[in-house]
C-alpha cells in the first residue's frame, strides 16, 4: 500500500521535472531535468517491479542508472568541448603538417 | 517481528516519498540554475535512499536486497559527480548565479 | 493500480510528444527526446517486457540522444521556418488515417485466445516453456523464467541478432562520419555549448 504511494509521488515528480525540462530557459536547465527524470525511473522500476511482485527488474533499474549518468556526462562533455572526446586531428591532417 | 518491519519500512517509504516530491517543487520554483542543481540532488539522494532502504526491509537478506544496495551505492557515488559536472559545465557556459551582494555581513 | 501507473506514464508520453512537435529549439527537442526514450522504457516495463526495456535504454537514452546533439551541432539550433502554410498535407493525412481507421474494423478483436494469429506457433513456445502443474523441469525445453526473453533470445535468437548487427553498425557508420569530418564545425556549434576550445584549426 505504502509501495503505491510512494510510486505515485515519483511519479508527480517526473511529472515536474518534465515541466522543467520544458520551461527551462538555459540548457543546462534541461539536462538537470533529464538527469532527475532518469533517476526517477530507477526508483520508479524498482517500486513498480516490488508492487507487482517481480523484483527482477531491479537489473533493468541498475542499467537504467549507469546509462543515465554516462549519458549525462557525455552530453556535458559535448556541451564544454564541442565535440565528442575526438582527440587530436584526423589522420589527414597530421601528414601534411 | 514482521509487522515493526512493515511500519519501518512504511515510514521510511513516507520519508522518501517527502523528500522526492519536495525536491520536485523546489525545482519548480528555485530562481536559478545552481539553486536547482541542489533542489534536484536532494530528490537523487535522500529521496533514493530512504525509497530503496524502505524496499530494503520489506524482502529479506537475499539478492534482491543485494540489487537494492547495488543500485542505491551507485545513486550515491555518481548524482554528486554528475552535478559538479553539470555546475561545472553551467559556470564555463557563462550562466550567470544570482549573487545577493547587499546581504553579506561587514 | 496498474492502470494508474499506465495511464500517468502515457500521458506523460503524450506530453512529451506534443512538446517535441511544437519546441522550436533543436537542443530541448533533443533533451525531450531523451526523457521519451526514459518513459516508453518504462511503459515497456510495465507491459513484462525486460529486454526490450533495456535495448530501449541502450539505443534511445544512451547512444541516441549524443548522436542527436552531434548532429545538432552541425545543422544549428534553430528550426526553420516552414515556407507553406500545412492545411494540405493535414488533410491528406486525416483522410489517410480516417481510412485506415475504418479499416481496422475487420480485423478480430485484439488479444483475443482464438485469433489466427494466436494458433501456430505461440502454443508450442507455451507449452514448451511454461511448466505444467505437477511437471518436473526436466520436461521443458528452455528453462528462462520470462517469455518474453524466450521469445527474442531463445525462439527467435537469429532475429536478435541481426537486429544488435544492424544497430551497431548504424551507429559506427555515424560516429565514422562524425570522426570524419576533421570537427568541421559552424558558429552555430559554439552557440549550442558555449565553449570555445577548437583543437582542430585547419578545414
Amino acid at each position: 500500500m505504502m509501495v503505491v504511494g510512494a510510486s505515485i509521488a515519483v511519479l508527480v515528480t517526473m511529472g515536474m521535472a518534465m515541466v522543467r525540462a520544458l520551461l527551462g530557459p538555459t540548457v543546462y536547465d534541461r539536462v538537470l531535468a533529464v538527469n532527475m527524470f532518469g533517476t526517477k525511473t530507477v526508483l520508479t522500476i524498482a517500486l513498480i517491479g516490488f508492487f507487482t511482485g517481480r523484483p527482477e527488474f531491479l537489473d533493468l533499474a541498475l542499467a537504467y542508472g549507469l546509462l543515465n549518468f554516462i549519458g549525462t556526462i557525455a552530453v556535458l562533455k559535448f556541451f564544454q568541448f564541442g565535440s565528442l572526446g575526438a582527440s587530436g586531428p584526423p589522420p589527414g591532417e597530421t601528414e601534411s603538417g | 517481528m514482521e509487522n515493526v518491519l512493515d511500519y519501518l519500512s512504511a515510514a521510511l517509504l513516507l520519508l522518501g516519498s517527502f523528500f522526492v516530491v519536495v525536491g520536485g517543487i523546489g525545482v519548480l520554483r528555485m530562481p536559478d540554475v545552481f539553486t536547482r542543481m541542489h533542489a534536484a540532488g536532494v530528490t537523487d539522494t535522500m529521496g533514493s535512499f530512504f525509497i530503496l532502504t524502505g524496499l530494503m526491509l520489506q524482502t529479506g537478506f537475499d539478492g534482491v536486497t543485494l540489487r537494492l544496495a547495488m543500485i542505491l551505492g551507485f545513486l550515491w557515488f555518481t548524482s554528486p559527480v554528475a552535478t559538479h559536472a553539470l555546475a561545472k559545465a553551467a559556470l564555463h557556459g557563462k550562466v550567470e548565479p544570482i549573487v545577493h551582494e547587499d546581504e553579506r555581513g561587514d | 493500480m496498474e492502470s494508474v501507473v499506465d495511464l500517468a506514464l502515457l500521458g506523460l508520453l503524450a506530453v512529451t510528444a506534443i512538446a517535441v512537435v511544437r519546441v522550436r529549439n533543436l537542443v530541448a527537442v533533443v533533451m525531450l527526446m531523451g526523457i521519451y526514450s526514459f518513459l516508453s522504457a518504462a511503459l515497456f516495463v510495465v507491459l513484462d517486457a525486460v529486454d526490450v526495456a533495456f535495448t530501449e535504454v541502450a539505443v534511445g537514452a544512451g547512444v541516441s540522444t549524443i548522436l542527436a546533439l552531434g548532429t545538432v551541432a552541425l545543422v544549428g539550433t534553430r528550426q526553420q521556418r516552414h515556407a507553406k502554410s500545412p492545411v494540405i498535407p493535414l488533410l491528406i493525412v486525416l483522410v489517410t488515417g480516417g481510412m485506415l481507421v475504418y479499416g481496422t474494423y475487420d480485423l478480430p478483436r485484439w488479444g483475443q485466445a482464438d485469433n489466427p494469429i494466436h494458433g501456430h506457433v505461440a502454443p508450442e513456445y507455451l507449452a514448451d516453456h511454461v511448466p505444467l502443474a505437477g511437471q518436473d523441469g526436466e520436461a521443458l525445453e528452455v528453462h528462462i523464467p520470462n517469455i518474453v526473453t524466450t521469445v527474442l533470445a531463445s525462439y527467435r535468437g537469429y532475429d536478435t541478432l541481426g537486429e544488435t548487427t544492424v544497430v551497431f553498425a548504424a551507429m559506427v557508420g555515424v560516429l565514422l562520419l562524425f570522426v570524419g569530418t576533421g570537427g568541421r564545425r559552424g558558429a552555430s556549434a559554439r552557440g549550442a555549448g558555449g565553449g570555445d576550445d577548437d583543437p582542430d584549426g585547419a578545414s
